[in-house]
């Protein structure tokens, strides 16, 4: 568990730096970034070290200052990688959507144990793709909405309709259309990974967005 | 406790290689029973139903010296009585009827009874196994039946597949009903065990189909905008009850097959799912409206839902058969397989596994399939209600999924 702990430790720190920094350094590690999501549940069910609870504390209010101080600024955690590109207007193109530099390119939004809420570092991430449909009224998205292995396979599909629904109600404040968004539950079916834990029970909590024809 | 394990590797399938192991737990109280060998392979299924029952105990026929044939005489049975409860004879004759004495070892009664032919040789000796038990313990017996499930290969791939199988209750004779690249979930038997209900995202969304499986005949339920889920059909096989969102929000509504009309059972702001029929007026469902998943029950046509359960934080997906209910219930992070009578208090955990999920019961209520985890894989599982006896069932190949206990066969 020592072991594990201090493996944890050191991407939660350059997750931790990096934001802070809000350098341009793309990280394109989806391992790095899911080691910081096991990471916050490991320091959520032991809830002993003050230390470590504050570095978490951090995180999260750097990701919240960002989001409120400058949506040019966007701070994407897909997987919790910390990527940070520029995502302003001059981003949103349809030419966007292939750039892997781009904002556009992260398409798969996590979430928490039996929650469709939306976390605050992925709102920068949801605003982007739907101010990319506010601005094409003709795209259509599929948001495909997951659950991970714990819990019944019929209540999972509800819970993963709703992460879905919770990602589209967000969009539909940004300008996007209901009409060009279709949403899916997909319970428990599809994982990304097979494995159980949380490491792997993280990455299959998710929402992916699938733009039609591109 | 006297601890033994069985494990017997059955014949390979023509299509798929499955192994069956049988692990169980023999208690003194478990009533001991010997088999005479039969002609063909009735007595090995016989006594492999009996044993999986967790009542009986199987004794060897080798401990048994002079025990005269099928139809011979049954003077002195006696001097085995400390040895077995009762003894089986029987054979088949050239129509295929199989001819069963059952006796009883301390009195020498002697009851007799014939099984019909049937084209498919295993049925008959299921149906065998069923009379002996219920001559045994007054209970119906439940061997003669079938088992539906999925199974998935490469789960956490593009290239995963889904299959939608139907075996005997042994496991043995695996058919596949349905096989798509989509998900496939939750079948369901119809009550005269003829027709499968099933969802499928063939259609890149969820959809319920009723599938006959001798003809394979299918119908779309519901093709709904949002989720179609979680198909369970009335006793009566009127109704179907099911998972719609058309209003937003996850409910229970019933559909009637005849005329399609379309009945709302609940509306909360909570996911509301998982529905199964207690009698023809009422359902049971999860929802999680009191903060986490538990069991509530309404009346079919809607009202006011009660709340049934209220130990451990998690308890979902309900099946209910001949007034017993099993569920799947959380303790400390780990899902468990729980059985009661409705309305009972007597509430017995059926499984040890930690990710133990999708528990249907016999139509006797006797024994409970379920899902456990082993390793990376999803194993089925058959275990006795008191709990002694325990099997698994497992396709090499795939995840297996979601059983349904049929109904009696007719």
């Amino acid at each position: 568990m020592n072991t594990l702990k201090t493996k944890l430790l050191i991407p939660i720190t350059i997750g931790f730096f990096t934001l802070v920094g809000c350098s341009q350094q793309v990280q394109n590690d989806p391992d790095a970034g899911v080691a910081v999501n096991a990471g916050e549940a490991v320091i959520n069910s032991s809830g002993k070290g003050a230390n470590r609870g504050s570095k978490k504390s951090n995180i999260r209010s750097t990701v919240s200052s960002n989001v409120r101080n400058n949506q040019s600024r966007a701070v994407k955690r897909g997987g919790g990688a910390a990527n940070i590109n520029r995502a302003d207007g001059s981003d949103l193109t349809l030419a966007g959507l292939k750039d892997p530099n781009n904002l556009l390119s992260q398409r798969i939004i996590y979430f928490d144990y039996d929650k469709a809420a939306i976390r605050p570092e992925f709102m920068v991430l949801i605003n982007t793709h739907a101010k990319l449909l506010a601005k094409y009224p003709q795209l259509r998205m599929t948001l495909g909405g997951h659950a991970d292995e714990r819990g019944s396979r019929e209540y999972n599909v509800a819970l993963s309709e709703n992460r879905a629904k919770s990602v589209k109600r967000i969009m539909g404040t940004q300008g996007a259309r209901a009409s060009q968004i279709r949403t899916v539950g997909y319970g428990e079916e599809v994982p990304i990974v097979a494995g159980k834990g949380e490491r792997s029970w993280q990455k299959n909590r998710r929402v992916e967005i699938k733009y039609d024809n591109y | 406790m006297n601890k033994i394990i069985f494990t017997l590797l059955f014949l390979l399938l023509p299509t798929l290689s499955f192994a069956l192991e049988l692990s169980l737990e023999e208690t003194d109280d478990s009533i001991p029973i010997t088999i005479m060998p039969i002609s063909g392979k009735a007595s090995g299924i016989i006594a492999a139903d009996l044993k999986r029952s967790g009542r009986l105990k199987i004794i060897n026929h080798s401990k048994l010296i002079g025990v005269s044939p099928f139809g011979g005489s049954i003077a002195g049975i006696n001097k085995f009585s400390d040895v077995t409860d009762y003894i089986v004879r029987g054979k088949v004759n050239q129509e295929g009827v199989l001819a069963i004495e059952l006796i009883s070892t301390s009195d020498a009664a002697v009851t007799r009874f014939n099984i019909p032919a049937n084209k498919r040789a295993r049925r008959v000796a299921h149906q065998a196994a069923d009379k002996i038990y219920q001559k045994i313990t007054r209970i119906k017996g439940a061997f003669d039946t079938r088992i539906a499930y999925v199974v998935v290969t490469n789960k956490a791939s593009p290239n995963r597949q889904f299959r939608l199988m139907i075996s005997d209750s042994d496991g043995e004779n695996a058919q596949t009903i349905l096989t798509s690249k989509e998900p496939v979930m939750s079948p369901e038997w119809s009550p005269n065990g003829r027709v499968l209900a099933y969802v499928s995202f063939e259609g890149g969304e969820s959809a319920i189909y009723m599938q006959n499986i001798f003809s394979g005949e299918k119908v779309m339920v519901s093709g709904r905008r949002g989720i179609n889920g979680a198909p369970a059909w009335s006793p009566d096989g009127k109704r179907m009850a099911m998972n719609l969102s058309i209003d937003g929000n996850s409910e229970i509504y019933t559909v009637n097959l005849e005329s399609g009309q379309l009945t709302q059972v609940t509306k909360s702001d909570a996911i509301d799912t998982e529905p199964v029929w207690s009698g023809t007026n009422s359902i049971i469902f999860t929802s999680n409206r009191g903060g986490s998943p538990q069991l509530y029950q309404i009346p079919a046509v809607g009202g006011k839902a009660r709340r049934l359960t209220f130990n451990d934080k998690y308890n979902s997906a309900a099946d209910v058969a001949n007034n017993k209910i099993t569920f799947v219930t959380g303790q400390r992070g780990a899902f468990h397989i729980a059985l009661k009578t409705l309305g009972g208090t007597d509430k017995v955990i059926l499984s040890n596994g930690r990710l133990d999920e999708s528990p249907s019961v016999s139509p006797n209520g006797a024994m409970v399939a379920y899902v456990t985890k082993k390793g990376n894989q999803n194993r089925l599982s058959v275990v006795s209600d008191n709990g002694r006896a325990r099997q698994f069932l497992s396709a090499p190949a795939g995840d297996i999924r979601e059983p349904a206990w049929s109904p009696y066969l007719r």
